[in-house]
């Protein structure tokens, strides 16, 4: 301690005769160094260019969404927006057109992700059971093509097998003596035929849920339960459901969502018809935003569908901390 | 309940198995006793439990046979086989309690009225003192009351054969001699054919009937715990076995005045010994607790220095000791304090030696005190 303040006016003295008028920048610097070294300022800092990204693709998007939802808005007539207030939610709630196109969207939703879930997990068991089947890797590698496709393309691929004078579909059924069907342009098959492309596309994907589900059940258990002598449906209901059941929900709720929002293929396919018997709620959107540019209109119903797909949402992270309770109360037992 | 199961001869002949190029059962043949406890022991990798899986039809052998009664089992299921099984981690249905978890195997015995599931399954809670959470829900419940579970229902069934795969391995420390208790008493009761394995020795000692000793995929040895202990037919036995294992130390058999005799460094005067061809190389292999230390110089004694020395459990204490430029391991009882680098005298008595050949196999050999000591 007596050493330092002999030797201490010397520095000091020696530093504001060589950089005098550096003396207060360089103490501004030091000040800003321990601001940003401070623990809170630090973390801040950190999750910063996270948080500016949110904000700006995120945040203000949805926020500007809401407010143009309260305008009647249209970029194609050259008119100022117009503020209407709830006037464009009024509007939807009483289109009979956009209801319908709901009920249709809940019926594709249930009925696409309902076969693929039964397929997938029919599949997803007999792959399990096969594992010394030669050529398996080959079988699951061809199942799992579909989904690596961009819709869009997979919407073209099945328009042409459809199509009923070239269609490679059409000269099957001629010559199994069924005659020409016009997949798409029947009011009675469209729904079904798109519907199928869907089945086609995504069954692999819960395929490959129901494979990691299983793959998630203990070894020991199986074998005990073989041991045991449980028949195979009890296996399944005791052993295999309860240890499955986590990552077969998630899937069939990342379906959902992902169903819900379905446009490209349809789009692509039917273009919503024939008439509107193929129009999904995300179609009608793309065709109220980007044909009819009423953007006032379908800000409000985008909105509405953000709700819903964050309802959807929250049942996904309940089912995921449903998982981790039940951990943490093994875990405490 | 016990002895109303049907109780099975279990045989397995030149089973072998191999994963790749690692043999890990080589072509074992035996037979296991009827309504005894047979412990497969043995250290981690010498094939035991994969033996005790071909044996329950988890594992398909490579070669060889399983049989039940006399009949080959080798191409049948885990399931057609009728056997139970506890495995090392515990295993239970989840979502269901105790009682449940106990009933659900015998709900697919058709035989069994709904009474005599129920009284079966009241037995094997009462025998395996579950009673107290017999209506828990298993998920609730300790990894040691898990497993409990689990020898119960295995149990429950009655089955030919009752597998047990390390079932106290992963239970912690506490509960462990609880349930390895509960398991000694099931084990008594039962009078069932029940394999167990383990590679835990105390595990072994405590619960077995009969031991087979395995190192790499063959049976070192068989016989009941005392025997196996005592008397090691092969060097690994002795060196697996006892806490620390044998000490092995090299000496050379000569002919001296036309007999032949053991020397130094273990034995200070010259031991005849009979059964030998003639002069070799041999191990003397001596337990740690059956050398004789002191203070004092005896007859036989030789002398030695300590090296190391350290209290073990159950209060003895374990001493490296320099004999003649060899490191020997001798445990002396509880209360005796030597210090490192004091001067003592250690008597081997060669009744408790056993000599094995350069390869590790066991020599028959008699000792035979000098001619002018009788």
């Amino acid at each position: 301690m007596p050493t330092p303040p002999p030797t201490d006016p010397n520095a000091a003295e020696g530093a504001t005769k060589s950089t005098g008028p550096d003396a207060p920048r360089r103490s501004l610097a030091v000040r800003v160094r321990r601001f940003i070294e401070r623990p809170r300022v630090f973390a801040l800092l950190l999750i910063a260019p996270a948080l500016i990204f949110f904000f700006v693709w995120n945040i203000i998007p949805v926020l500007t969404l809401i407010g143009v939802s309260f305008y009647n808005y249209s970029m194609v007539t050259g008119m100022p927006p117009r503020y209407i207030g709830l006037g464009n939610y009024e509007d939807i709630v009483y289109s009979f057109r956009l209801w319908e196109s709901f009920g249709r969207t809940l019926s594709w939703v249930v009925v696409t992700v309902g076969i693929e879930t039964v397929l997938g997990i029919a599949i997803g068991i007999l792959f399990w059971g096969s594992v010394r089947l030669p050529g398996r890797r080959l079988a699951l590698t061809l199942l799992f093509t579909p989904m690596l496709m961009t819709p869009l393309a997979a919407g073209i691929f099945f328009r042409l097998m459809y199509e009923p004078s070239i269609g490679i579909i059409n000269y099957v059924t001629r010559w199994a003596g069924l005659g020409t069907f016009s997949f798409l342009s029947d009011r009675s098959l469209a729904f079904a035929a798109v519907v199928f492309v869907d089945v086609w596309m995504w069954t692999p994907f819960m395929v490959l849920i129901t494979l990691a589900a299983l793959g998630s059940v203990p070894k020991a258990e199986l074998e005990a339960a073989e041991v045991d002598r449980l028949p195979w449906w009890r296996r399944l209901v005791t052993v295999v459901l309860p240890h499955a059941k986590f990552i077969l929900m998630i899937g069939i709720l990342l379906r959902t969502i992902e169903s819900f929002k379905t446009m490209d293929l349809v789009f692509n396919m039917t273009g919503g018809g024939p008439g509107t018997t193929t129009e999904l709620v995300a179609l009608t959107l793309w065709r109220r935003a980007f044909e009819a540019f009423n953007l006032g209109w379908s800000s409000a119903l985008a909105f509405i569908l953000l709700l819903m797909a964050i309802a959807f949402t929250s049942i996904f992270l309940f089912v995921l901390n449903l998982r981790r309770r039940q951990q943490e109360r093994e875990a405490s037992a | 309940m016990g002895g109303t199961g049907a109780v099975a001869e279990l045989e397995v002949r030149k089973i072998r198995k191999e994963f790749g190029s690692l043999v890990a059962v080589r072509d074992a043949s035996l037979r296991f006793d009827s309504a005894r406890v047979t412990c497969l022991l043995g250290p981690s990798g010498c094939g035991k439990t994969t033996l005790m899986r071909m044996i329950a039809g988890l594992e398909t052998p490579t070669s060889g046979d399983v049989l039940f009664d006399g009949k080959p089992v080798t191409s049948l299921s885990p399931s057609a086989r009728d056997i139970g099984m506890v495995f090392q981690y515990p295993v239970v249905y989840q979502g269901l309690t105790a009682r449940q978890n106990i009933m659900l195997p015998l709900r697919s015995l058709r035989t069994l009225s709904a009474a005599d599931r129920s009284r079966r399954v009241d037995d094997a809670l009462a025998i395996l003192d579950l009673r107290d959470v017999a209506d828990t829900d298993v998920g609730r419940l300790t990894h040691a009351l898990k497993q409990k579970v689990a020898v119960a229902r295995a149990i429950a069934r009655q089955p030919h054969i009752i597998l047990m795969d390390e079932p106290v391995t992963n239970i912690d420390a506490t509960t462990k001699s609880q349930l390895k208790y509960a398991l000694r008493r099931l084990t008594r009761e039962l009078h069932q054919t029940i394999v167990y394995v383990t590679h835990d020795q105390t595990e072994a000692m405590t619960l077995a009937d009969e031991i087979l000793l395995m190192n790499e995929g063959e049976i070192v040895q068989r016989g009941s715990p005392r025997e196996v202990y005592n008397h090691p037919a092969h060097r690994f036995g002795g060196w697996f076995l006892g806490n620390p294992g044998m000490n092995f130390v090299s000496h050379r058999v000569e002919k001296r005045a036309g007999e032949l005799t053991l020397g130094r460094p273990l034995f200070a005067r010259d031991t005849h010994l009979h059964g030998l061809d003639g002069e070799t190389d041999v191990i003397v292999g001596v337990r740690p607790e059956s050398l004789a230390i002191a203070g004092t110089a005896s007859e036989n004694s030789v002398p030695a220095r300590i090296k190391h020395a350290a209290i073990v459990t159950g209060g003895q204490q374990l001493l490296a000791l320099e004999v003649d430029g060899r490191t020997v391991k001798a445990k002396v009882p509880a209360g005796s304090s030597y210090r490192i680098g004091e001067d003592v005298h250690v008597t081997c008595d060669p009744d408790d030696v056993t000599l094995f050949d350069t390869d590790g196999g066991k020599l028959e050999v008699i000792f035979r005190p000098k001619a002018d000591d009788a």
